[in-house]
C-alpha cells in the first residue's frame, strides 16, 4: 500500500514520517501479540495498541495535523493497521481461551469423587421391594398381617395335624398366659406366613393374586445358619381350576428377578401339610450349570423353595369351595436369598443392627 | 434312612438297563429325596483276601511277626504285622503295595507302599476290622487283633468287598421327605414303590403255615385306641448265638449293629417290612400280656439301662405284675432276649402315632421303632411281618418250634376311599387324561379303582390308608407324580384386567423408609421383637402392658416390644463401639396387652398391634442433632404424601428424654409420638457414652396417605426478590418461633429463614446471636435500594422493640 502511494509520487507523504510510524507500530504490535501467552496480558496489549489511549490512537490524532490532502490516505492506512491488529488480538485471544484454565494452580485428578451415598435400606427390605416390584407388574397385591397370630391361623386352618411337632413350644413362640388355651384363643408369634393367606382370602375372596412378605419366628438354637427371627416371601394365586403347571410363573418371577436371567427350574414331590400336591422346587445350579459341583452337592440342582396347590382344607378354611377353586403357593426364605445374593455367611448379622455390615448394601 | 439296593432287589426285578443315576433321579422326582447313593465296594477299594501261610517271630521286635501271605500273586508276600491272632491257614484282609485304601472306610484313599519295619521289608498290610471301618461287623475281642474271615472261605487275591458280599449300593433317603409316606420305611415298601414307578412285578411275601391255637398266652388290650392290634408268636428252642455273617452283613449295611441272632432277626423283620418287633424272654413273662397305661409310681429299666419314672399317660407292655416294655419305643432290660433265653415271645404290634410321639418326647427317647410308629404304621402290615418273621426263624433256627400265636385286633383299620372324576383330574392337571391311564397308574400303586358314571371310586391300599390319602387332590398327586412332573408343560395363567392396584397404605410405608434412607441419610436396621430387660429399664418403658413369651429366647428377653425405643437404644449402643456419629431407623410392628380385637374370626382376639417408626441421630452436638431429627420429620410429608407433622409440648415428657430437648410430634390435633435427646440417666443405663443421641418414635399406623398430591404451583414473581441477612443478639430465652412470627409480619417480607445461632464469649453470658435471611418481594416494581434499606431498618427496629435484640457487632 505504501509503495503504491510512493509510486504515485506522493513525496510529501513519505516525508511526514507517519507512514513509517504506522509500519513500525504494526510490526511491533504483531510481535507483541504473538509473544503474549496469558489472556490478562493480552488485555494490556490490546489497551496499549488499539485502546482509547493506545499508540494507534496517538497516530490517528497526528493525522489531523497532517496536510489536508494526505489526511484521507493516512486515515485509511491507520484504520487498516488498527483492523489488522484488532483481528490478530481477537484471534490470539481465541487461541489463548481455547487452551486456558479457569483457575490457577495444579489439580490432583486422582482424588476420590465426593461421596453421595446417603443412608440405606436393609438388604432384606431391598430384596423384598425388588420382588414386590416384579409381582406388582404381574398384578399382585401386597398384603400383611399382624406378627401375632393364633393357633387357628398358624396351624388349624392350614391342615396341620393336631399333634404336629411344629405346634410344640420347642418350635413356636407361644405367648404367656395362653398355654392352656387352643385354637383361636392360643396366641403366638407367627411361625410362618401361610396363615396370612387365609386372612386375605377371607377378606377378599377369590380369584386372588397376592404376595405377603414378612418376618416369622421359630424357637431355635441359633448359629450361622439358623435364626429365631427371619424373613419369608410368600405368593399365592387362587383361581378356578388353576393347574400346578401354571404355578411355575411364581417361581420364575422370583428367580428371574433375583438372578437377572431365565433360570431353569424343576418341581418334584414334597410334603407340606397345607398343600396337595406339594413340591420341592429346585433350580439348575448356576455355579456349575448343572454339571455337579460342591455347591449343589453334585446333583446339578439346588433346592430353592417349597410350593404347591392349596390343600382343600385350607381353601375351606378360607371360605372357598375346593371343588371350584384351586391355586398355587410358593414360599421362599428371604434371608437365604440375600445370603446367596451377596455371599453373607452368618444369618445373625441381619438382626445385629451392625452398621459395619449394613453399610455394605447401600 | 438307609436302604440296600440288593435287599430291595430281593422283592422286585428292576429293569436291567436301570442306572443308579436314573433310579435316584426318578425316586427324587416321584417319591422321596435320595440324598446319596454310596457304593459299598468303593469304601473297601484296594483290599484283597490274603491267606496266611507262615508266621515267624521278628528277630528285633517282640510284638511283631513276619508272615508269608498268599495274596493271589505268583509268590507269597512277606508282610510284617503286629497282630496277635495270626495263624497259618487263616484268611484275612490285606492291603497290597500300590493299593489305594480308605482308612476306616472313609476319607480320601491313601496309597500303600512297601516299608522296612525294624529292618525287615514288609510288602503290604494285614488289616484289623477297625482300620477298614468294619469293626461292627467283625468286632475284635482284644486289641491288635487282625480281621479273621476264614469262615467266608474266599479265594486269596479276590477283592475283599466281593468276598465279604459287600457289593451293594446303599441309598440314603432324606427322612423329612418320608414324613407322609410311612409305607416306605422298609425295603419291601420301597420295592413296592419302585415296582409302581417302573411298572414291574412285586414279589408277594406269602404267609407261612401258621399254627392254630394261641398256646398258653393271652393278650389283653386295655387301650385299643392306642394299640389297635397286638400279635405275639411264641417260639421255643431258640438260642442266643451270633448271627451268621450274611445276616449280620445285611443289617449292618443299613446302619444297625448286629447283636445276636434272635435280636438280629427282629431287626431284620423291621428293616424288611417297616414293622417294628420286639422279643421277650418267655420265662420272664408272668401270665398274660397286658397293653395298658402305666400306673402311678411304676418304674421301668430300658434296654439301654435308663430307668424311667413312668406316668399314667405312658402306654406300656406288662405281664401280670410289671411293665416289661415301653410300648412301641423300647423293651425293658430285664425281660427282653437274654444270654440264656431259649423261648421267646415275639411281639408284632401296632401303636397309634400320637401316644408314641408324646411318650418319646417326654423321655426324650428316639428309637428305630418309635420313629416308625410316629409316622402312623397301618395295622395290616403285621400280616406281612408275621410271614417274614416265621420264615426267618424257620431258616435260622431249624429246630425251633412255634408254640403259640395270638393276634388281637380290636380296631381294624378301614381302607381310605375317595371319589374323583376324570374331568377333575384333567382340568386340574391341565392335561387330557384317559381313564385307562389313570386306572393303570393307580393299580400299579396298589389302589383299587372302580369306574362308574364318569367317576372313579378309588380304594387306597392299607399301607396308604393312615392319613395320607383322603381327598381327590391326593389322587391327583399320585397320578401326576407317576406321570412325572417334568412331563407337564408350563401353562401361563390367564390374567383378567379389572382395575389397577392402588395400595396407598402399603406404598406409604415404603416411601417413609425410602425417604429416611435416601433423603435423610439414615440406615435401616432390624432388631428382635423381644427386648432385653436392661434396655427396657434404660428407656423407662412401661412393662405393665407388654406381652410376654411363654418360652423366651433367654430369661431377660421375655417381653415383646410395645415401643421401639429400647431396641433402638441397643442399636445405638452396639454401633458406638465403631462409630461416633450415625443415623439409624427401624419401622416395624409393636404389640400391647390391651384393646383385644378380631380381624377375621370373631373367636380370635388379637392384642393391640401398631406399626412404629423409630429413629436415632447420634453425634456430638445435642442441639444440632435435635434439629436434624426434627427436620427429618418436618419434611417427611412431601415425600410420603401426607399431611405435615408439627411439634408441641402437649403431653408429658417421655421418661427417657432430657428435660431441655423434647417435643411431642403432632399429626393434626393428635400427638402420635415424641422426639427428644436421651437423658443422662437413660444414656448411662444403656451404656451410651461420649456421643449424644436424639431419638424419635411415631405411630405410623396413624398416618393417612393423601389420595393425590396436594401442593400447588406458585407463579414466579414478576419483579426480582431481594435477600438480606441479619445477625441479631437476643436474650437466650427468646424463641425462634417468636422471632420468626414477628419478622414475617414486616412489610413485603415473603420468607424468613433461620441460618444459625451462636452462643459464646463474643455475645456474652445469657445471650445468643441468631442469624436469619429475609426475602422481600414486591408486586409493584423492582425494589430500590432505598426501599430495601428502609425495610432492613424496620426489621432491626422491630427486633429491638419486641425482643430487645441488637444487631451483632453494632
Amino acid at each position: 500500500m505504501f509503495d503504491e502511494l510512493k509510486e504515485q509520487g506522493m513525496e510529501k507523504l513519505a516525508e511526514s514520517g507517519l507512514l513509517e510510524r504506522l509500519e513500525k507500530l504494526k510490526k511491533a504490535g504483531m510481535d507483541k501479540i504473538s509473544e503474549t501467552s496469558l489472556p490478562q496480558d493480552l488485555r494490556t496489549v490490546r489497551a496499549n495498541l488499539v485502546g482509547r489511549k493506545g499508540e494507534l490512537t496517538e497516530v490517528l490524532k497526528s493525522v489531523g495535523q497532517a496536510a489536508p490532502e494526505l489526511r484521507k490516505v493516512l486515515g485509511q492506512a491507520a484504520n487498516e493497521v488498527k483492523e489488522i491488529l484488532t483481528q490478530a488480538i481477537d484471534q490470539k485471544n481465541e487461541e489463548l481461551i481455547n487452551c486456558a484454565s479457569c483457575f490457577e494452580g495444579a489439580a490432583d485428578i486422582t482424588l476420590p469423587g465426593v461421596d453421595f451415598t446417603s443412608g440405606g435400606l436393609h438388604p432384606i427390605t431391598q430384596m423384598c421391594y425388588d420382588l414386590n416390584d416384579a409381582f406388582r407388574s404381574l398384578g399382585f397385591e401386597v398384603f400383611s398381617e399382624p406378627e401375632i397370630t393364633s393357633e387357628l391361623y398358624a396351624f388349624d386352618n392350614l391342615n396341620f395335624a393336631p399333634e404336629h411337632p411344629a405346634r410344640e413350644s420347642m418350635d413356636t413362640y407361644w405367648l404367656k398366659g395362653h398355654d392352656e388355651e387352643s385354637g383361636a384363643k392360643r396366641l403366638c408369634l407367627r411361625p410362618h406366613l401361610t396363615g396370612a393367606s387365609v386372612r386375605y382370602l377371607q377378606q377378599h375372596g377369590a380369584p386372588a393374586r397376592f404376595v405377603y412378605p414378612g418376618r416369622v419366628y421359630r424357637n431355635e438354637t441359633t448359629d450361622a445358619r439358623h435364626e429365631r427371627a427371619f424373613f419369608q416371601y410368600e405368593a399365592l394365586i387362587v383361581d378356578k381350576d388353576f393347574s400346578f403347571a401354571s404355578g411355575k410363573v411364581l417361581v420364575k418371577t422370583i428367580l428371574d428377578k433375583i438372578f437377572g436371567m431365565d433360570v431353569e427350574v424343576r418341581m418334584r414331590v414334597g410334603f407340606f401339610p397345607f398343600v396337595e400336591p406339594g413340591f420341592e422346587i429346585d433350580m439348575r445350579c448356576l455355579v456349575c450349570g448343572g454339571e455337579g459341583c460342591k455347591v449343589c452337592k453334585h446333583v446339578g440342582w439346588i433346592e430353592v423353595m417349597p410350593g404347591g396347590t392349596p390343600h382343600p382344607n385350607v381353601l375351606k378354611a378360607a371360605g372357598l369351595d375346593p371343588a371350584v377353586w384351586s391355586g398355587f403357593y410358593i414360599n421362599i426364605g428371604l434371608d437365604r436369598l440375600v445370603m446367596m445374593r451377596y455371599g453373607v455367611d452368618d444369618v445373625r448379622l441381619f438382626h445385629s443392627a451392625d452398621l459395619r455390615f449394613l453399610d455394605q448394601f447401600k | 434312612m438307609k436302604l440296600s439296593l440288593n435287599w430291595i432287589k430281593k422283592y422286585v426285578d428292576l429293569p436291567e438297563d436301570l442306572t443308579m443315576e436314573k433310579l435316584t433321579y426318578d425316586l427324587t422326582m416321584c417319591t422321596v429325596e435320595v440324598e446319596d447313593a454310596v457304593d459299598l465296594a468303593d469304601s473297601l477299594g484296594g483290599l484283597v483276601v490274603g491267606k496266611i501261610i507262615t508266621v515267624e517271630p521278628h528277630p528285633d521286635a517282640d510284638k511283631l511277626r513276619i508272615c508269608t501271605v498268599d495274596v493271589g500273586d505268583m509268590a507269597p508276600s512277606t508282610i510284617v504285622c503286629g497282630g496277635i491272632n495270626l495263624t497259618p491257614g487263616q484268611l484275612t484282609v490285606v492291603a497290597k503295595p500300590g493299593a489305594m485304601v480308605r482308612w476306616h472306610g472313609v476319607g480320601d484313599p491313601v496309597e500303600i507302599k512297601p516299608a522296612k519295619l525294624r529292618g525287615v521289608m514288609s510288602y503290604g498290610m494285614i488289616c484289623s476290622s477297625g482300620e477298614i471301618g468294619l469293626e461292627e461287623l467283625f468286632p475284635a475281642s482284644r486289641e491288635a487283633e487282625i480281621m479273621d474271615i476264614t469262615e467266608l472261605g474266599a479265594k486269596p487275591g479276590s477283592p475283599a468287598a466281593e468276598a465279604l458280599g459287600l457289593k451293594d449300593i446303599i441309598l440314603e433317603i432324606d427322612n423329612k421327605s418320608l414324613t407322609n409316606r410311612p409305607d416306605l420305611w422298609g425295603h419291601y415298601g420301597m420295592a413296592r414303590e419302585l415296582a409302581a414307578i417302573y411298572d414291574r412285578k412285586l414279589m408277594s411275601l406269602e404267609k407261612s403255615d401258621l399254627p392254630e391255637g394261641s398256646g398258653d398266652l393271652g393278650i389283653v388290650i386295655e387301650n385299643p385306641d392306642r394299640c389297635p392290634r397286638y400279635a405275639a408268636i411264641t417260639f421255643k428252642n431258640i438260642k442266643n448265638v451270633p448271627s451268621p455273617f450274611e445276616l449280620k452283613s445285611m443289617i449292618w449295611r443299613v446302619g444297625m449293629r448286629p447283636i445276636n441272632l434272635p435280636v438280629d432277626i427282629t431287626n431284620y423283620v423291621m428293616l424288611a417290612t417297616g414293622q417294628p418287633t420286639h422279643g421277650f424272654d418267655k420265662n420272664h413273662i408272668k401270665g398274660n400280656i397286658h397293653i395298658r397305661t402305666a400306673k402311678e409310681g411304676e418304674k421301668l429299666e430300658l434296654l439301654d439301662g435308663e430307668v424311667l419314672d413312668l406316668t399314667t399317660a405312658d402306654l406300656v407292655i406288662a405281664d401280670e405284675n410289671n411293665p416289661v416294655a415301653l410300648a412301641g419305643i423300647m423293651g425293658g432290660k430285664l425281660d427282653s432276649i437274654l444270654e440264656d433265653t431259649t423261648e421267646i415271645i415275639l411281639e408284632l404290634a401296632n401303636f397309634t402315632a400320637m401316644g408314641i410321639r408324646r411318650t418319646a418326647k417326654r423321655f426324650d427317647i428316639r428309637t428305630e421303632a418309635s420313629s416308625r410308629f410316629e409316622k402312623s404304621v397301618e395295622p395290616q402290615r403285621i400280616d406281612v411281618a408275621i410271614a417274614v418273621a416265621v420264615n426267618m426263624f424257620k431258616e435260622y433256627f431249624p429246630e425251633s418250634e412255634i408254640v403259640g400265636l395270638v393276634d388281637s385286633y380290636p380296631l381294624p383299620l378301614k381302607n381310605s376311599e375317595v371319589e374323583v372324576s376324570l374331568s377333575f383330574l384333567s382340568r386340574r392337571l391341565g392335561k387330557e387324561l384317559t381313564a385307562e391311564e389313570v386306572i393303570r397308574i393307580l393299580d400299579n400303586l396298589g389302589f383299587k379303582t372302580e369306574a362308574r358314571d364318569g367317576m372313579f371310586h378309588v380304594t387306597a391300599p392299607s399301607w396308604r390308608s393312615t392319613g395320607d390319602i383322603s381327598l381327590p387332590n391326593d389322587i391327583l398327586e399320585e397320578v401326576a407324580r407317576l406321570m412325572g412332573y417334568e412331563n407337564f408343560d408350563f401353562i401361563p395363567p390367564k390374567v383378567v384386567l379389572e382395575k389397577p392396584i392402588n395400595q396407598r397404605k402399603v406404598e406409604m410405608e415404603r416411601s417413609v423408609r425410602e425417604y429416611l434412607a435416601f433423603r435423610c441419610g439414615m440406615q435401616e436396621i432390624f432388631t428382635y421383637p423381644w427386648i432385653e430387660d436392661e434396655y427396657i429399664e434404660a428407656s423407662c418403658a412401661d412393662t405393665s402392658n407388654m406381652l410376654c413369651l411363654s418360652t423366651p429366647p433367654s430369661p431377660d428377653e421375655s417381653r415383646l416390644r410395645s415401643t421401639l425405643i429400647p431396641g433402638m437404644m441397643k442399636g445405638v449402643f452396639t454401633n458406638l463401639r465403631y462409630f461416633d456419629s450415625f443415623r439409624i431407623f427401624e419401622l416395624t410392628q409393636v404389640f400391647a396387652d390391651k384393646n383385644y380385637h378380631s380381624i377375621n374370626d370373631p373367636a380370635e382376639q388379637l392384642p393391640e398391634i401398631a406399626r412404629h417408626l423409630c429413629g436415632a441421630f447420634v453425634g456430638p452436638d445435642p442441639r444440632f442433632l435435635f434439629r436434624q431429627a426434627k427436620g427429618a420429620l418436618e419434611n417427611m410429608h412431601r415425600a410420603v404424601h401426607m399431611e405435615p407433622l408439627s411439634f408441641a409440648q402437649v403431653a408429658a415428657r417421655p421418661l427417657w428424654a432430657d428435660d431441655k430437648l423434647w417435643l411431642n410430634i403432632m399429626y393434626g390435633e393428635e400427638s402420635i409420638g415424641c422426639i427428644g435427646l436421651i437423658s443422662l440417666r437413660s444414656a448411662r443405663k444403656a451404656g451410651i457414652k461420649r456421643s449424644m443421641t436424639v431419638l424419635f418414635e411415631i405411630d405410623v399406623e396413624k398416618l393417612l396417605p393423601l389420595a393425590s398430591r396436594q401442593n400447588r404451583y406458585m407463579r414466579l414473581p414478576e419483579y426480582p426478590c431481594v435477600d438480606f441477612d441479619l445477625s441479631i443478639v437476643f436474650d437466650e430465652k427468646v424463641a425462634w418461633s417468636d422471632i420468626y412470627e414477628t419478622a414475617s409480619k414486616v412489610e413485603l417480607v415473603k420468607e424468613v429463614r433461620f441460618i444459625d445461632e451462636y452462643r459464646g464469649p463474643q455475645v456474652g453470658e445469657g445471650k445468643k446471636s441468631v442469624s436469619f435471611r429475609t426475602r422481600i418481594c414486591s408486586n409493584e416494581g423492582t425494589l430500590t435500594s432505598e426501599k430495601i434499606e428502609m425495610i432492613t431498618k424496620q426489621m432491626i427496629k422491630k427486633m429491638s422493640k419486641k425482643f430487645d435484640g441488637n444487631v451483632r457487632g453494632a
